[in-house]
């Protein structure tokens, strides 16, 4: 049992710097009244985002999502014979030979089943569990942030890193789309052909929804992150549960609980290549992430904030 | 008696009670979860459950209000459920023993595919793809401007298939395979087929891909023999509608009830819901969001994409109207009669109306490609291909007079001597048609 005071001297703005363990004491703050201000946390958010990005790791995991195109693409245009017009690979690989455009579908339909969640599920899983592990968690919450705060930049973080993820596999993937491949007026899916500027508007708002519909993940790997002290563990669980829930979505007999599984609409993202875009399912998709925003940020709030913290 | 830094309870200045605070925060998560998921349940139940206030009609008025309604253009998203209980290998074998053998030539049809390649070699043929609605759930959206203007998309995961109808072309394109199949037919008998009439008929198949098609063949056919009532009101896609239900007069049939949703104020059939004489749901088609006025013209217009596989088909006029005739005859909905296939293997309609009951040979396995050119439309009951009696024969029961298929809806008896008796009917019915006993 052990009883820390918060240091009395602390300027809302340095509250990141503290977390850093460099703190500047430059006005008074009567002890335990926590000055609530956004520059407070916008503070506190930039030094999550610094330490998310900083790290080897978070760079290595970008830099696989983004080798992941080019492996495609050099595939593709390898194979070129054998794959055009075959029905049977993934989705757009077929379309890729004639628009490099569509390596962005194509790599972003390959990457969101699995490589998109693993890394997403590091950066979440590890966001406090890592902490708690590496034993900086309680020095983090001697800034006069307040549990709540810390959580909301924790998955504030988390989500610009999904945005970052997605932004890694869709520029890679038109990068190499360009090198590789004719680019030009696109077909869609509903065969009608828009021109470049349209197809890249599309493209951009997929990327979009992309990495919101991993926002139900990362609340879920929040909140596996503070139920334990092992960042491994939060890790693999989150991972775990990803694959999991997937193998669920695929058995016909759960066809009643399906709509409910959090991957269960991630592909609904092609929806916007028809014409006119079909919202239907990508609104649906937004909103059951919402929901286990709602639901998982809640129980991670409810879990983080009535914690013991003794690491 | 715990305090830690960082706790949301110090600023109270209050003894922080570590434990009780923990329980009542747990109760948060489990709040938002059930006040979340009653809200996703209640909140379209309460909106599509409200029944309108509508002037009282009778049966006969509604009927010719839905018959007589002359809605000639509107655009929507249609939810097709079917769920007839056929086995999926016979759907495969619907699906893949005639047009689609060409491409995705499974063992059983591997004999007849080369021949079926020839006739019909395209992965983008309406049949095998609306064929697929005859399971599971599917999301449609239609296009209809008049009788020569229409456009279905069917929406699948990362693809779509489309049939685009302009006066006398007809595109259908598969974007999965990337391939699209282009049919031109002379306008004039174009205009002469018995399907064109109607605005939403599919396009070459004659299946019934609107709520308001399914109803109006279901009920040219079945209203006589029928008994009708109205039936309260629904919304349905936002709009009021009178309910008509339809049952059986005659007993034999395994469907127990048709009811049909009919828009108040345009008479447009706006849903279709069957049942089964169990109660459980056969086929449920429905509009889940509708616009009536005219699409924008460049819905129809369709330029094949560069770089795809086209497949150029010269419709010769009998075969158009071969394939658009099964939409009438007096039969149920899912329940029509190969009629292309009339002279190749003895096919016979037996009965009328619910306790229709059709017969024909087992194709034999030379002939079964040029059957399956042919016979389109008859869905799950078409049985062609190599492998096709020692398939039936596994799936089948024997019964008095030879083996019996029985799903949810259709019974098909397949009689020793080759024959096959097939209907949404009851076991006697099809016996006393194969003249067992």
């Amino acid at each position: 049992m052990s009883q820390v005071e918060v240091a009395p001297t602390v300027s809302p703005a340095s509250m990141a710097s503290m977390a850093s363990m460099a703190p500047t004491v430059s006005g008074r703050v009567p002890a335990g009244v926590r000055p609530q201000t956004a520059a407070g946390f916008l503070a506190l958010f930039r030094s999550e985002i610094t330490l998310t990005f900083r790290r080897t790791r978070t760079i290595a995991l970008l830099g696989l999502l983004a080798a992941l195109p080019v492996l495609l693409g050099v595939v593709v245009k390898i194979e070129t014979g054998d794959m055009h017009g075959g029905a049977n690979g993934p989705a757009f690989i077929a379309q890729v030979t004639q628009n490099g455009l569509f390596l962005v579908f194509a790599a972003l339909a390959v990457a969101l089943p699995v490589f998109l969640p693993m890394t997403v599920g590091v950066v979440a899983g590890d966001s406090i569990a890592g902490e708690a592990a590496t034993g900086t968690l309680r020095y983090l919450l001697v800034a006069p942030a307040g549990r709540t705060r810390l959580l909301a930049a924790k998955f504030l973080a988390a989500m610009v890193f999904c945005w970052a993820a997605t932004l890694a596999v869709a520029l890679s993937a038109l990068a190499t789309g360009a090198a590789l491949f004719p680019m030009g007026s696109m077909t869609l899916l509903s065969g009608d052909t828009v021109g470049l500027g349209g197809a890249l508007l599309r493209a951009v708002l997929i990327a979009g929804v992309v990495a919101l519909s991993l926002a139900g993940l990362v609340a879920i790997g929040l909140f596996v992150s503070t139920l334990t002290g092992s960042g491994i563990a939060a890790m693999a669980t989150t991972v775990g549960l990803v694959i999991l829930v997937q193998i669920l979505d695929s058995f016909p007999q759960l066809h009643a609980i399906q709509p409910w599984l959090f991957t269960h609409q991630w592909l609904t993202f092609g929806d916007l290549l028809r014409a006119p875009m079909y919202w239907t399912g990508i609104l649906q998709n937004l909103g059951l992430q919402a929901l286990y925003l709602a639901v998982f940020g809640s129980a991670a709030w409810a879990r983080f904030t009535s914690r013991d913290v003794t690491a | 008696m715990t305090d830690y830094a960082g706790f949301e309870g110090e600023q109270s200045g209050e003894t922080y009670r570590s434990r009780r605070r923990a329980a009542l925060r747990l109760l948060v998560p489990v709040a938002v979860a059930a006040v979340a998921v009653a809200g996703v349940n209640l909140v379209p139940a309460l909106a599509s459950d409200g029944s309108p206030t509508l002037p009282s009609l009778t049966a006969e008025q509604l009927i010719s209000k839905a018959l007589g309604s002359d809605t000639q253009q509107l655009s929507g998203t249609v939810q097709v459920s079917a769920d007839l209980g056929i086995p999926s290998e016979l759907l495969a074998m619907a699906g893949h023993g005639g047009a689609a053998a060409a491409v995705t030539g499974t063992a059983g049809a591997a004999g007849g595919s080369g021949q079926a390649k020839e006739a019909n070699g395209s992965a983008a043929s309406p049949e095998e793809q609306l064929s697929a609605l005859l399971a599971g759930d599917h999301t449609l959206r239609v296009a209809v401007d008049g009788p020569d203007k229409q456009r279905i998309a069917l929406v699948q995961s990362l693809a779509e298939y489309d049939v685009i109808h302009n006066g006398d072309q007809l595109w259908a394109w598969d974007s999965s395979s990337n391939s699209a199949l282009h049919l031109s037919a002379p306008q004039g008998a174009e205009a002469k087929a018995p399907g064109s009439k109607h605005p939403a008929a599919a396009p070459l198949t004659g299946l019934p891909t609107t709520p308001q098609e399914a109803a109006r063949q279901f009920l040219a056919q079945s209203a006589a023999s029928s008994t009708v009532t109205v039936d309260g009101t629904a919304t349905v896609a936002g709009r009021s509608a009178y309910e008509l239900a339809l049952k059986p007069k005659q007993a034999g049939s395994t469907i127990g009830e048709v009811r049909i949703a009919v828009d108040s104020a345009t008479g447009t059939p706006l849903a279709v819901l069957a049942t089964g004489t169990g109660g459980a749901t056969i086929l449920d088609v429905h509009f889940s969001d509708v616009t009536f006025g005219a699409p924008a013209a460049s819905t129809f217009n369709f330029t094949p994409p560069r770089g795809a596989k086209i497949t150029e088909q010269k419709a010769d006029p009998k075969a158009e109207k071969a394939q658009k005739a099964p939409e009438l005859p007096n039969t149920p909905k899912d329940q029509r009669a190969p009629q292309g296939a009339n002279g190749t293997n003895g096919t016979r309609v037996i009965g009328s109306d619910w306790t229709t009951v059709l017969s024909f040979h087992l194709p034999s396995n030379e002939g079964s490609a040029a059957i399956a050119g042919t016979a389109q439309g008859a869905k799950g009951r078409r049985l062609s291909g190599l492998g096709t009696s020692s398939l039936l024969k596994s799936l089948g029961k024997p019964v008095a007079g030879g083996e019996l298929i029985s799903t949810k809806v259709l019974n098909v008896l397949i009689t020793d001597d080759g024959r096959v008796y097939a209907g949404a009917v009851t076991l006697p019915v099809l016996q006393s048609a194969a003249g067992v006993k």
